[in-house]
């Protein structure tokens, strides 16, 4: 419990200081939004509101604290979305975004442990071999080269998906039809992580000497693998977890844009360029919510999984 | 003991095992051509240093060799079966069931994410189809059989929970819950301190007796193998290059390796190590071509660079691989070395053997 707790602590912590640093970012940066002209007087108006501008920075910072904290509060779009509360513009650009990295991380996780399991159990083979090259390919090129070569094989070259994000779509196949593309394009980089780092718990696994001693008693060969090197393997690869849904959520910023999708990871990418601060700040915050909270959910679960963390006491 | 081991029922035999590893660079040839017979009842150390092919012997008895291993020629015969023709599928019912393992390691040996009870209930309850309730009985008795306090609180405990002992003696209660009749120790007291090691050794041999098992002991510990063996198997280069019984072997060694261990061997009454036993063994990828040990042998002739020696018949159970043995070199009279000759005299007059 005391554990929990300084974990929530520690995350809350993070945050603060995530949030902090967004405020200076805010009111330091260069080319400032309180008093470029571009910005219209009535919006100026309203951010000088906000800001509590004619104040002291130390109230500045508190004011701004405050209404994240207790009205998710995050400012007004300038550029994007003249006049528009940030918040609701994220809230409204959510569901594609969730929708798709989403999906691609319940594609990943089952993909990625049978890739591994076979890649485990076939160690050394042509069939290893194959997987391994996948994998290295997986792992080091971005998932936006792949989007962009997808996107010119399969919809250029071969015109079988649509090119772009359907916004019109009237049916659900349809809209799902012309996400295809994204989705795998996001999927391929945690497929092969988790391929990759579940075949070497599990050979590690495998020659372990309490596979040894499973098999000295009298379980079979896989009986001892299912019993014994599965269940150790899956425990670290909670620890993956985190670096897959950050990698998904990364590689969903430059994919959305690719794909004319109007989710957050576009809008974020969109919001930089426009120099919209508090647009980009405030997905920026959420994106480290969303890491934060990850992190914490994972590592509680490790350590309800984990009978040498739980129970306590040694290694 | 030695007589009655002449009438005794043989359990396993050895015969001409030869177990090669594919390696990077070539085949390890680590056990070269190695006969015995394990009889019923009787306590079997084989002896021997560091890769001397221990391990890679009962491995190959129990059918767990690594993927690279070839067994290449030699037979292990067991109740009519030759364990080396059977097939994997099949194997698990004579591992655990007939013939049991405890490992060197014990700190590695458990499953650290398992609870120790359901360790030692797996195979029963996979196996022998018992019930959880059934199981957990026969759990809870072997673990007090084995000697360990409140086996009723430990049974839902987990590895990290215990001492190496306890540990240890957890690995034994496992190898005997599928009720084996020959048991296998593979250096069961290396990893563990100097006072507990005694204990384990005391607990093998209770549960030999009590449930007449037949045992082989793997040591490279010559003390060890006084307080235990009946027989005794001495291994070198992947060999045995001298058996007999534990008299012989302790009070009338005839080849120099085991010479050279019993040298080397710690010593109560004079504290005092005699020689440790110099160079290397020699690398099993080209292994000499006469006797493995020549290089390392003061006492090496020419020949021994250049054939094999055969194993030379002492007595019947006593028997030995060494050119010193051969009619012509026993006329050179090339004997023990003095230091270890008292030091034999010494135990003699003390006892030091169970036997
Ligand atoms: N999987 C393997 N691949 C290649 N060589 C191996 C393999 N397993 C064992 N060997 C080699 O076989 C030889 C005998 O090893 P073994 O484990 O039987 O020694 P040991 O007598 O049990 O020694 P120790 O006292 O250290 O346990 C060694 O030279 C070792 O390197
Ligand atoms: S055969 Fe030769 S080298 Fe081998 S132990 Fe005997 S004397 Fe030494
Ligand atoms: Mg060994």
């Amino acid at each position: 419990m005391k554990y929990v707790l300084q974990r929530i602590g520690a995350m809350l912590l993070t945050l603060f200081m995530v949030m902090s640093l967004s405020f200076m970012v805010i009111r330091l940066m260069p080319m400032s939004l309180f008093e470029n002209p571009e910005v219209p007087k009535e919006i100026q108006e309203k951010l000088e509101d906000k800001f509590h501008l004619n104040d002291p920075l130390p109230v500045q910072y508190f004011y701004f604290m405050e209404g994240i904290v207790t009205g998710l509060d995050f400012g007004i779009s300038v550029k994007l979305r003249p006049g528009l509360d940030v918040w609701g513009i994220i809230v409204s650009r959510l569901p594609p975004t969730m929708l798709i990295n989403f999906i691609s991380l319940f594609i990943s996780i089952p993909l990625g442990l049978i890739f591994g399991i076979i890649a485990a159990l076939k160690r050394n083979t042509w069939i290893d071999s194959t997987i391994s090259v996948f994998v290295i390919l997986f792992i080091s090129v971005p998932s936006f080269v792949f989007a962009s070569l997808l996107q010119y094989v399969l919809t250029f070259v071969f015109p079988i998906f649509p090119t772009l994000y359907d916004s019109t779509a009237t049916t659900l196949g349809a809209m799902m039809w012309s996400l295809t593309l994204p989705i795998i394009a996001l999927s391929l980089s945690p497929i092969a992580t988790l391929t990759r780092y579940l075949r070497g718990e599990l050979i590690e696994n495998i020659s372990s000497d309490y596979i040894l001693l499973a098999r000295t008693k009298g379980l079979s060969r896989p009986q001892a693998i299912v019993r014994h090197a599965f269940r150790n393997s899956m425990m670290p690869i909670t620890s993956t977890l985190v670096s897959l849904i950050t990698g998904i959520m990364g590689g969903s910023l430059v994919v959305e844009s690719m794909f004319a999708i109007p989710g957050t990871g576009g809008m974020l990418v969109k919001s930089i360029f426009a120099g919209d601060h508090f647009l980009t700040v405030a997905i920026l915050i959420f994106y480290s919510a969303i890491s934060l909270v990850t992190i914490l959910v994972v590592d509680l679960s490790y350590s309800l999984i984990d009978p040498r963390v739980r129970v306590g006491g040694g290694k | 003991m030695a007589a009655e081991n002449m009438n005794r029922e043989v359990v396993l035999s050895v015969k001409d095992l030869k177990v090669n590893f594919r390696a990077y660079g070539g085949l390890v040839q680590a056990v070269r051509g190695i006969s015995f017979d394990l009889y019923r009842g009787e306590t079997l150390a084989i002896v021997g240093e560091s890769g001397s092919g221990k391990s890679v012997s009962i491995k190959a008895i129990l059918g767990i060799l690594a993927n690279n291993a070839i067994i290449a020629d030699g037979s292990i015969m067991y109740d009519g079966m030759d364990l080396t023709k059977v097939k994997e599928d099949t194997f698990h019912e004579i591992r655990g069931n007939r013939i049991g393992l405890i490992f060197q390691d014990p700190l590695s040996a458990l499953n650290p994410i398992m609870k120790i009870g359901n360790q030692i209930t797996e195979s029963l309850r996979l196996n022998r189809k018992m019930k959880k309730e059934e199981a957990k009985k026969v759990a809870l008795e072997l673990m007090k059989s084995v000697g360990i306090p409140e086996p009723e609180k430990r049974f839902d405990q987990y590895p990290f929970q215990f001492s190496g002992g306890m540990r240890q003696r957890i690995v034994i209660a496992i190898a005997l819950a599928g009720d084996p009749e020959i048991l296998i120790c593979d250096e069961p007291t290396t990893a563990l301190d100097v006072t507990v090691q005694a204990k384990i050794l005391e607990l093998i041999n209770q549960i030999k007796k009590e449930r007449n098992l037949s045992v082989i002991f793997i040591t490279h510990d010559l003390g060890v193998v006084a307080n235990m063996a009946d027989r005794v198997n001495v291994m070198y280069a992947g060999k045995v290059v001298e058996t007999g019984t534990a008299e012989e072997i302790f009070f009338e060694p005839a080849h120099p390796y085991t010479w050279a261990l019993l040298s080397s061997m710690p010593d109560l009454h004079t504290k005092d190590r005699l020689d440790a036993i110099p160079g290397t063994p020699p690398n099993m990828i080209y292994p000499p071509k006469g006797d493995a040990f020549a290089a390392r042998n003061a006492y090496a002739m020419k020949i021994d660079y250049e054939m094999e020696p055969p194993m030379f018949k002492i007595t019947d159970t006593h028997a030995a691989a060494t050119w010193l043995l051969h009619p012509k070199a026993a006329a050179n009279g090339i004997e023990m070395p003095a230091g270890l000759k008292a030091r034999i005299e010494r135990m003699k007059r003390s006892g030091a053997l169970n036997g």
